[in-house]
């Protein structure tokens, strides 16, 4: 969430609200990014084993991602009236899992829900920490269409740099010794 | 059951473990990345050149759903439209080991990696797919294990 790494809180609960898919939207996603016949073509669908058209699961995902980056937007926003400085979100270097479950028709409305799980500090880039997040998708009939084990960057705001760190970002701005020292590392 | 529509595609028994699929490859634009942002991923620095500039992603880039969407287009019209798919059941790792900035073009491998009967559905075999997808300099973007499921021509017997 958009607060400081500090401030995030494991298991805290974050509902992003929901979706209703529309048979023209999922034709539209489908026909850019996953031209199946099951996800584009309702006819054709009635042949597939889901007896009729559904959403492709990387559209579900992208919707879910959507949702999320409002919930940030929206606690930004929050933090700022209450006269709080918001922290900083970055992006995610990955997914660790991805279950997709029960297919979404048109019409369906899809509620999703993040928890964070976990955090540590980055061992990669200094001043920003990991943040584990599960993500679910659930129907309007309460059944579960996904579920996801999410990483996302998020920015410390009591990162102090080492000095070692503070002496060698010094020496890279130096005109002749910083392209040796970029060239090296 | 016959499907008309997959019948005379590759099946699950066609299949090799260990068979590599040239994915193709497909030319990232500023247009493409600023229209999936706005509708899925609106962070100023998928949107934004100076927020990009300033973020940590250094310049212009698509967001990692847009490129893992552009990796299944490519695995869908090289291997999906051409086997009896049924659906995919999930995938795991995903990685975004670089971002894909304006310009770029990515391209890439998938190898089957493992082939299973599935034991609840005879009428399915579970495919497990790894893609490694690189941009123009041969630097890798996004690597991901995903699973699908396709159709078995003869449910009884054995692959």
């Amino acid at each position: 969430m958009t607060r400081w790494f500090e401030d995030i809180v494991i298991d805290e609960v974050f509902q992003l609200g929901s979706h209703t898919f529309s048979a023209d939207e999922i034709i539209r996603f489908a026909s850019l990014y996953d031209p199946q016949y099951f996800h584009l073509d309702a006819a054709a669908a009635q042949h597939s084993h889901f007896g009729g058209l559904v959403a492709s699961g990387w559209h579900t995902v992208s919707v879910g991602h959507r949702k999320m980056v409002d919930a940030l937007f929206a606690e930004e926003e929050r933090l700022r009236g209450l006269g709080k400085e918001p922290g900083v979100s970055g992006p995610s270097p990955g997914v660790n899992s991805m279950d997709f479950k029960v297919p979404v028709r048109p019409g369906d409305t899809v509620s999703y829900e993040l928890v964070v799980t976990g955090k540590r500090m980055s061992n990669s880039i200094p001043g920003w920490g990991l943040l584990f997040n599960k993500l679910t998708a659930t129907n309007q009939r309460g059944e579960l269409v996904y579920r996801a084990d999410l990483v996302g960057f998020s920015k410390l705001r009591d990162y102090q740099m080492p000095l070692r760190l503070r002496v060698l970002l010094a020496l890279t701005r130096l005109p002749l010794i910083g392209p040796l020292l970029k060239r090296g590392s | 059951m016959t499907n008309p529509v997959t019948k005379d595609r590759r099946h699950f028994e066609d299949l090799r473990i260990g068979e590599v699929i040239d994915l193709g490859h497909v030319t990232v634009t500023r247009d493409m990345i600023i229209t999936f942002a706005r509708e899925f991923d609106p962070f100023p620095f998928h949107l934004d050149e100076a927020a990009a500039k300033a973020s940590l992603l250094g310049g212009l880039a698509s967001s990692g759903w847009q490129t893992g969407g552009l990796s299944l287009r490519m695995l869908v019209d090289s291997l999906l439209n051409k086997v009896a798919s049924a659906g995919g059941l999930g995938f795991t790792d995903l990685k975004w080991k670089n971002p894909v900035m304006v310009g770029d073009t990515i391209g890439g491998t998938v190898t089957i990696a493992d082939l299973r009967r599935s034991e609840s559905h005879p009428q399915w075999g579970i495919m497990t797919l790894d893609f490694d997808v690189r941009n123009q300099r041969e630097q890798p973007v996004l690597t991901m294990r995903l699973a699908n499921l396709v159709d078995t021509r003869s449910p009884g017997d054995q692959a």
